[in-house]
């Protein structure tokens, strides 16, 4: 099993005004295909930031006297070579996103949610074309997370658990080889939170999808295949004493 | 794909791009309307107005022409030429009788003697003779032409109308007549149907008195002439300068009356009075005609056979005037003289100037309009604005679902084209019941608010022009829709340009 993806050294500082504020320090990760890494941190300590840079959507900071290079290649090719359609690309075709807000788009149903990143991915088309196909998966995808019955709704009209299963349908729509979760089970009750990452870990076992999840909750950690913390800007294994 | 979902989505979903619409929707029916009332004035214009007065002129006011039934046969045997005819305009007094009491009300009006059927076949003279049978009808009764007991009558009048001459019903012997514009008189009254009803007096029966003014070589009025003649028939042409204006008489009469027909001249140094030795005493001096001055018509109206137009006319029209001008040298004017005297009806002293200043109008309107609705691009480029701002979270969305940047911009680029499109198909269809019904419409505003906008006196026509061209329709809404998305295109610059992570974390 050959790593999906590698990011070496990221640094990622914000600036406001004269303050500075380092989030990233030189943080490295590596995913194997298939495996399940759990990720943990303090409120503030970058998962989201992180999270962001993995799945193309931000960068990180260019190399300066502070830092060296910060790298992330998914499967050997370098994502801050790719132009902005590569990257449009990556985030389309191979990663999937769940993030801690749900930020479904509130005028589409849940079907139409949840077939989002399909359409984005497909010119109209290829589109029209897969529409049935894709409208099926969608449907079933739905079905296996209980909203087989609300697919006529919207967003508005549902939970936050609820919400936060199309969110992960929406997510899984394209089958990428990547899914990147932002606290999937954040704003749930612990039921419904083990509900979730049951649907989420059926799926892998499904489709050998590899999953970066960011969480607070041990429960969650409990069932990765591995645990790392973001602590002062670099990823610790879990077991490894706090720096000084 | 997902763009043309999230349009239609939002379009239904939002208050803001309704407004959008609505303003979109106004401003181009705002330009139609206008383009439409103030462009088809001028093609009805320039449509109309060679029926009324002929393709060709040629024209030498007061003076007028001798010999001029010789420049019609050489005219007419142009192919470029259908017909002519000699006409004589002249400026007259009518006295016409009034609704208030029995005094006379004086007209000035412009005198056109014709001979009515060479004249019809030049313009379309009979066909505008307003009083004419068209067939009874019950439901429509209030249009005099169409009531039972008035078919017969209204046969005669026009046949009058037509021959410029009416019979005495006692003893049938037939008298010259008048044919006058419907609106001389004033007492018809036009129905917002455009329909005339004679108000008090029905006018074809009536006498009036006609008063024209001969003039010398030298421009000085020599007597005054005045004929008594009944009415005819009354003429309209719907453009109003000539149905307030216009007289005709039989072309001999007017002729006749400005002393323009045949005469004999006296040589220059005859000095009246002179006495001499005759052979029974001393006896005054008689003078002796040596010369004869032709008859004169002042203007000869040309139309264009088929298949030429106007200018083609004109230039052989030129060409035979310029030999005739050489056979009759010196008079009155000479061959050079024929760009002057020979115009496309156009381009008659008056309406040439009135066409142009029309042109100008309509051009310069249509620019202020034009102007005026590019706030209409800010409008959509405001609302579109906040609606980006209200949006940027679905931005950050669409972005993380790999959505690229020109999606992005497109999603709201396409937007605005379908507010444009919605828009502009709303401001066709108001444009089009507006203009369609404009004049019920102006006729309602006068009456309710007696706000009278339309001024036949001004507007030449008594009637609005009431017809959108689908070619303008066409530009106007396509301008619409090209306004809305110039409008939708900063908004989406915006919005492809943010940045994903912001936009995501956006509260
Ligand atoms: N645009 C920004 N400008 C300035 N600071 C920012 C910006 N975005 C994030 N930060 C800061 O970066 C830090 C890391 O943010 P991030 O959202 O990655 O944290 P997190 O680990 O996901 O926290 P949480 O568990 O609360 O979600 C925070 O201190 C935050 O204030
Ligand atoms: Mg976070």
């Amino acid at each position: 099993m050959g790593a999906l993806l590698e990011a070496n050294n990221l640094y990622k500082t914000y600036r406001m005004g004269k303050v500075r504020v380092p989030v990233l320090r030189g943080a490295s990760i590596t995913l194997e295909a298939g495996e399940v890494v759990a990720v943990l941190g303090k409120s503030g300590s970058g998962k989201s930031t992180m999270m962001h840079i993995l799945g193309g959507l931000d960068t990180p900071d260019k190399a300066s006297s502070d830092n060296a290079a910060s790298t992330v290649m998914f499967e050997g090719n370098e994502l801050g070579r790719m132009s902005g359609a590569e990257l449009d690309r990556y985030r389309a075709r191979r990663v999937g996103f769940v993030f801690q807000f749900y930020h479904l788009l509130p005028e589409l149903t849940v079907l139409e949610n949840a077939l989002l990143p399909a359409m984005a991915a497909r010119g109209r088309v290829k589109y029209t074309h897969e529409r049935t196909e894709l409208r099926a998966r969608a449907t079933e995808l739905l079905s296996s997370f209980g909203l087989g019955e609300r697919l006529k709704h919207r967003p508005a009209e549902l939970s936050g658990g609820e919400r936060q299963r199309v969110a992960i349908a929406r997510a899984l729509i394209n089958r990428p080889d990547l899914l990147l979760a932002d606290e999937p089970t954040g704003n749930l009750d612990e039921v419904t939170g083990a509900g979730i990452l049951d649907a989420l870990l059926a799926h892998r076992s499904e489709a050998g999808c590899t999953m970066f999840i960011v969480t607070h909750d041990p429960k969650v950690a409990q069932r990765a295949d591995r645990v790392v913390h973001l602590r002062d800007g670099v990823v610790v294994p879990e077991g490894q004493p706090e720096a000084v | 794909m997902y763009q043309a979902l999230l349009t239609r989505r939002y379009l239904t979903s939002k208050v803001m791009p309704l407004l959008a619409a609505i303003a979109v929707a106004l401003c181009t029916a705002m330009v139609l309307i206008v383009w439409s009332v103030m462009g088809g004035f001028l093609a009805m214009l320039l449509a109309q107005g060679s029926s009324i007065i002929g393709d060709v002129a040629i024209a030498y006011p007061v003076i007028g022409f001798p010999h001029y039934d010789e420049l019609i046969e050489e005219l007419v045997q142009r192919p470029e030429i259908e017909a002519a005819t000699p006409t004589i305009e002249s400026l007259g007094l009518l006295a016409v009788s009034s609704d208030f009491g029995d005094d006379l009300e004086p007209r000035v009006v412009q005198v056109i003697g014709i001979r009515p059927d060479e004249f019809d076949e030049v313009t379309s003279f009979r066909e505008r003779l307003w009083w004419r049978p068209l067939g009874a009808s019950e439901d429509e009764t209030e249009d005099w032409r169409r009531k039972e007991e008035n078919q017969d009558a209204m046969a005669r009048i026009l046949e009058e109308g037509s021959t410029l001459s009416e019979r005495d019903p006692v003893t049938g012997v037939a008298e010259p007549a008048m044919v006058i514009g419907i609106e001389v008189t004033r007492n018809n009254y036009r129905t917002p149907e455009g329909i005339y009803r004679p108000a008090s007096a029905f006018t074809p029966q009536d006498r009036y008195t006609l008063s024209v003014l001969p003039l010398s070589r030298r421009g000085v009025a020599i007597q005054i002439e005045d004929r008594s003649l009944p009415v005819a028939n009354e003429y309209r042409s719907g453009m109003y300068d000539a149905d307030s204006k216009w007289v005709f008489l039989p072309f001999d009469m007017l002729q006749d009356m400005l002393k323009l027909s045949e005469a004999r001249r006296v040589p220059a140094d005859f000095t009246p009075g002179e006495i001499f030795e005759g052979p029974d005493g001393p006896m005054i001096k008689r003078p002796e005609a040596t010369e004869t001055v032709p008859a004169r018509a002042t203007n000869i109206l040309i139309r264009a056979a088929a298949g030429f137009n106007a200018r083609e006319t004109e230039a052989a029209a030129e060409e035979v005037y310029e030999r005739f001008a050489q056979n009759h040298q010196g008079y009155p004017l000479g061959p050079t003289w024929k760009e002057n005297i020979v115009y496309v009806w156009e381009e008659k002293p008056g309406l040439k100037q009135f066409i142009a200043a029309v042109r100008k109008e309509t051009g310069l309107v249509l620019v202020l309009f034009v102007f005026i609705s590019f706030t209409a691009v800010f409008l959509v480029g405001a609302i579109f604005w906040s609606m980006v701002s209200e949006k940027t979270k679905d931005i950050g969305i669409l972005r993380a679902v790999g959505a690229g940047r020109l999606g992005v911009a497109w999603l709201f680029v396409r937007y605005g084209l379908a507010i444009g499109i919605v828009g502009s198909l709303a401001g066709g269809a108001l444009a089009w019941v507006i203009v369609s019904n404009i004049n019920p419409i102006h006729e309602w505003l006068g009456e309710t608010l007696g706000l009278y906008i339309w001024d036949p006196s001004i507007y030449y026509f008594t009637e609005i022009p009431s017809r959108v061209e689908p070619m303008k329709a066409l530009i106007v809404l396509g301008g619409g829709v090209l306004f809305s998305a110039l409008g939708a295109l900063i908004p989406a610059a915006r919005a492809a340009s943010m940045n994903p992570v912001k936009a995501l974390r956006f509260e």
